[in-house]
């Protein structure tokens, strides 16, 4: 029998014109493992929210849910809570207690269970999940991906029958979100508990699901295999976020089956490509006429921002977070600075802004030193940060007063002149539609586009961010890339710390790899990914076999398109 | 490693093991009888006490760095006491204002000094024990609505501070920090950091409140799930406390170890029952100490038969 049964499905926030959700139609096996994919805003968490009555929106429903064959008002609240567990986007706001402990205890709490019963769900969930080495700790000393694994563990230990995931992994890093995905696999292969998901990134969860549900402004638009569903999106604006493998594969023109992953794009590749692409190897340097790229050669650019061998700790006796870091920012380049977890790079793009100081090395601003500055109180090229949450900047009710304060620190005197500029800045980010709303209303990527404005305002010389492609779907980070294009163009200089290789990869000047305090390597974006194995690009690991120098999946397919004509 | 048999500093310690509630009724019973019993003796023993188990949970080096305050404390009341203190039959001398410096206001300032200090030990010892659930697991078994609420607020008080710090810091990016400008454009700064905390707090609750409904929040006949147990351990340890405790009450309550310091110092004649209530004290301050000591000897004694 079916677990979830979803018949014509209608839904519609009050006070609005058209419906959320339309004409969704879905039967979800039990043991089945749903991807449902669309852009931001297009009705995927609303649709998600229906199957668990507790969370569904106000508004006009029409059409049936079925849960196990019973329709789903029908069930109580009781055994909706434990047997349809969800799981939501942000690891912090999920916790409601301040001990590993109870916070998996939590939900077995709330249903009632006797002390003996909960501690061996409890201890069942904490070794599953590996989680018995932080068992005793405090909550706030966890990672985010800790965090959200505790999320997991905890809607887990009520033994849930279906596991709804709204974006799980849009706030952890790349390694995190790797690791809850493989438990996301591991819930769902060996307990055969149903996962129904939502996501971003589909590199990594495309090849895991068994069905995919892709929908367009609250419509179904199709349902089926993932390797079915790539085919049909072949073409369409999602097709970006598709898997490298699969974007590859539809763009040379789809022969034989579809791969789904790097280890099936390589060898899908060496079938169809591996024997002209020896040819070009054999005649060709591999690295000869690679320079048609699109990219700044920022060599002989004046440098605006250099950090010479600084050294940075937080605190006397702590050790040093940053060691011996030396680097060149040159005017209008786009850098972006890749690492993993925990190597200080966050730390680094605060010393650069200058919000801390380091404690030994020197920091110049257009060759000057900062502090001579400082005593002089010659004004240097201005550098602003846009945080990672961008939340943290609106202090207003209204996107329109929010750009407004801006001024007040009294950059511009006339309030004419004051509008003028709001005015152009909104134009510029294509954000006069939300203008008056409230900027909490916006969604995470719109939130991120009116932060950029704000801070944009200050006309900076040297812009840095970090992790501004964090959560945003593929249209927001094309978004984004369109307006560092346009800030280039005015010669600012843009620094971005990332975990998105495969972002920095297709839009960024330069590349460093940060790592243990300090840049370990940092070149042109090409070279930089070129030389790396695993800190590439997913379309670069699957091609270098056979075309080293390609990084982004229009360089694979370039390749492949141009040797079948020589072909 | 905040477990059952660690403190906080990350310290093995026997006593901290015990089951919350034999903690929670020594650590009552200890402090009340070193504020309200004045005799000599069970301050030396209850201050000797409380020293040497807070030397255990916060090694030597904890020790030595408090010892200068406790010093301190203790002289500065000795010393001020006389000096604002003037009852007492045995006068010393006249100081210049012509009040008079009494011996029975000395010795009175040195024994509260000692009952200062021995109180200061055994609320450090309180802190290091009675981590936050083990207090949280004592109040919901009395109030079981108020151990979830404990928790979350000690959750979200720690995700404020954070949360503060991360908002001043984006401020500061724009220029916009309570550390800026004048006075008045400081407090503003510092005015609009906190209603961007509200706002992001109030945001964010709704989400917290998603995850405890979805979780079944608000559902009838919830429980309390605790790591306690009330082993036999912890079983023996309240029969040890209860009956010293007792002894140590009737023997206060009967007048056995009474001190009167003033007009003149009157101190209760030695009597097996003083004896017997002195007994019981010690076993009573040293009881962790002892604890922990015969744990080691166990673990020596272990050792040495490998």
């Amino acid at each position: 029998m079916a677990l979830f049964e979803i018949k014509d499905l209608k839904f519609v926030y009050p006070g609005a014109e058209n419906p959320a959700l339309d004409g969704i139609d879905v039967t979800v096996e039990e043991g089945e493992f749903i991807l449902v994919c669309g852009r931001s805003g297009c009705g995927k968490t609303t649709l998600l929210r229906q199957l668990k009555t507790v969370l569904a929106p106000h508004g006009e429903r029409s059409g049936e849910i079925l849960f196990s064959g019973e329709p789903l008002e029908g069930i109580t609240e009781r055994r909706q809570a434990s047997e349809i567990g969800y799981v939501l986007q942000n690891p912090n706001n999920q916790i409601v207690t301040d001990k590993v402990w109870h916070e998996l205890a939590f939900g077995l709490e709330n249903l009632g269970y006797v002390p003996e019963v909960i501690r061996l769900r409890v201890a069942e969930m904490a070794s599953f999940f590996g989680i018995q080495n932080w068992f005793h700790k405090k909550v706030e000393e966890l990672s985010g991906g800790q965090k959200q694994l505790l999320n997991l563990a905890s809607v887990m230990a009520m033994q849930p029958k279906v596991l709804i995931l709204d974006e799980p992994t849009a706030q952890l890093d790349p390694i995190a979100a790797g690791e809850f995905l493989d438990t996301v696999r591991k819930i769902n292969r060996e307990l055969g508990t149903t996962v129904i998901m939502t996501e971003h990134r589909l590199e990594e969860v495309f090849p895991l699901a068994d069905k995919v549900l892709i929908l367009e402004a609250g419509r179904q638009t199709y349902y089926d295999t993932p390797r079915r569903a790539g085919k049909f999106l072949a073409g369409k604006e999602l097709a970006a976020a598709l898997p490298s493998a699969v974007q590859i594969y539809e763009q040379t023109g789809g022969f034989g089956e579809c791969p789904l992953t790097v280890c099936e794009g390589r060898s899908w590749l060496s079938d169809h490509f591996g024997h002209c692409a020896k040819e070009i190897n054999d005649t060709k340097e591999p690295e000869a006429g690679k320079d048609v790229s699109h990219r700044e050669r920022p060599g002989e650019k004046e440098t605006v921002l250099e950090a010479r061998e600084i050294w940075f700790r937080y605190e006397r006796e702590l050790p040093d977070v940053i060691r011996d870091l030396s680097l060149e920012v040159k005017k209008g380049e786009f850098l972006c600075i890749l690492g993993g977890n925990g190597t200080g790079k966050s730390t680094a793009l605060s010393l650069l802004a200058g919000i801390r100081k380091p404690w030994r090395g020197r920091m110049l601003l257009e060759g000057k030193d900062v502090r001579k500055r400082k005593a002089l109180r010659s004004e240097g090229p201005k550098t602003v940060m846009l945080p990672q949450d961008p939340r943290h900047l609106f202090v207003r009710d209204t996107v329109r007063e929010d750009l407004m304060e801006m001024f007040d620190g009294g950059i511009l005197s006339g309030k004419g002149e004051q509008r003028d500029r709001v005015e152009e800045m909104v134009e510029i980010m294509e954000i006069g539609h939300l203008i008056s709303m409230h900027p909490y209303d916006l969604s995470g990527g719109e939130q991120q586009r009116a932060a950029l404005a704000k801070v944009l305002l200050k006309e900076p010389e040297i812009l840095l961010l970090d992790e501004p492609t964090k959560g945003l779907d593929g249209f927001y980070k094309q978004k984004l890339a369109e307006t560092f294009k346009l800030l280039k163009e005015r010669e600012t200089a843009i620094v971005m710390v990332s975990h998105d290789i495969e972002f920095c990869a297709a839009y960024a000047d330069r590349c460093a790899l940060f790592f243990d305090g300090s840049i370990v390597s940092c070149g042109p974006a090409e070279q930089f990914f070129v030389g790396n194995s695993f800190y590439t690009t997913a379309a670069n690991r699957m091609a270098r076999h056979l075309f080293p120098s390609a990084i982004t999946v229009k360089d694979v397919v370039e390749s492949c398109r141009s040797n079948r004509i020589q072909e | 490693m905040e477990g059952t048999g660690w403190t906080r500093s990350g310290r093995e310690d026997a006593f901290s093991s015990l089951h919350p509630l034999v903690s929670f009724v020594y650590f009552v019973l200890i402090t009340g009888c070193s504020v309200f019993v004045m005799h000599p003796v069970f301050l030396g023993i209850s201050c000797a006490g409380g020293l040497g188990y807070a030397a255990v949970l916060r090694g030597r080096k904890g020790l030595f760095s408090s010892l200068w305050l406790m010093v301190g404390v203790f002289l500065v009341s000795a010393a001020l006491n006389p000096l604002f203190n003037h009852q007492g039959v045995t006068i010393l001398f006249y100081m210049s204002t012509g009040n008079p410096f009494t011996l029975e206001s000395v010795i009175y300032g040195l024994a509260s000094g000692a009952m200062l200090v021995s109180v200061l030990n055994w609320f450090r010892c309180y802190q290091d024990v009675m981590t936050s659930d083990k207090f949280i697991y004592l109040f919901g078994k009395i109030l079981p609505a108020m151990s979830l609420i404990l928790s979350m607020s000690l959750r979200f008080v720690s995700r404020y501070k954070e949360e503060i710090q991360r908002i001043s810091r984006a401020q500061r990016c724009i220029g916009r920090d309570v550390a800026d400008g004048s006075a008045g454009e400081r407090a503003k700064h510092g005015m609009k950091i906190l209603s961007v905390m509200t706002t992001w707090a109030l945001e964010n609750s709704v989400e917290t409140a998603d995850s405890m409904r979805g979780r079944g929040y608000g559902l009838r006949g919830r429980t309390n799930y605790s790591l306690y147990r009330f082993d036999g351990r912890s079983k023996r340890a309240f029969c040890f406390i209860g009956l010293t405790g007792m002894v140590v009450i009737l023997s206060v309550v009967f007048g056995a170890v009474k001190a009167l310091y003033f007009p003149a110092l009157q101190i209760a004649p030695v009597s097996a029952w003083s004896v017997c209530a002195c007994a019981a004290y010690g076993g009573l301050s040293f009881f962790p100490l002892v604890m922990n000591i015969l744990e080691e000897i166990r673990w020596r004694y272990l050792r040495s038969r490998i």
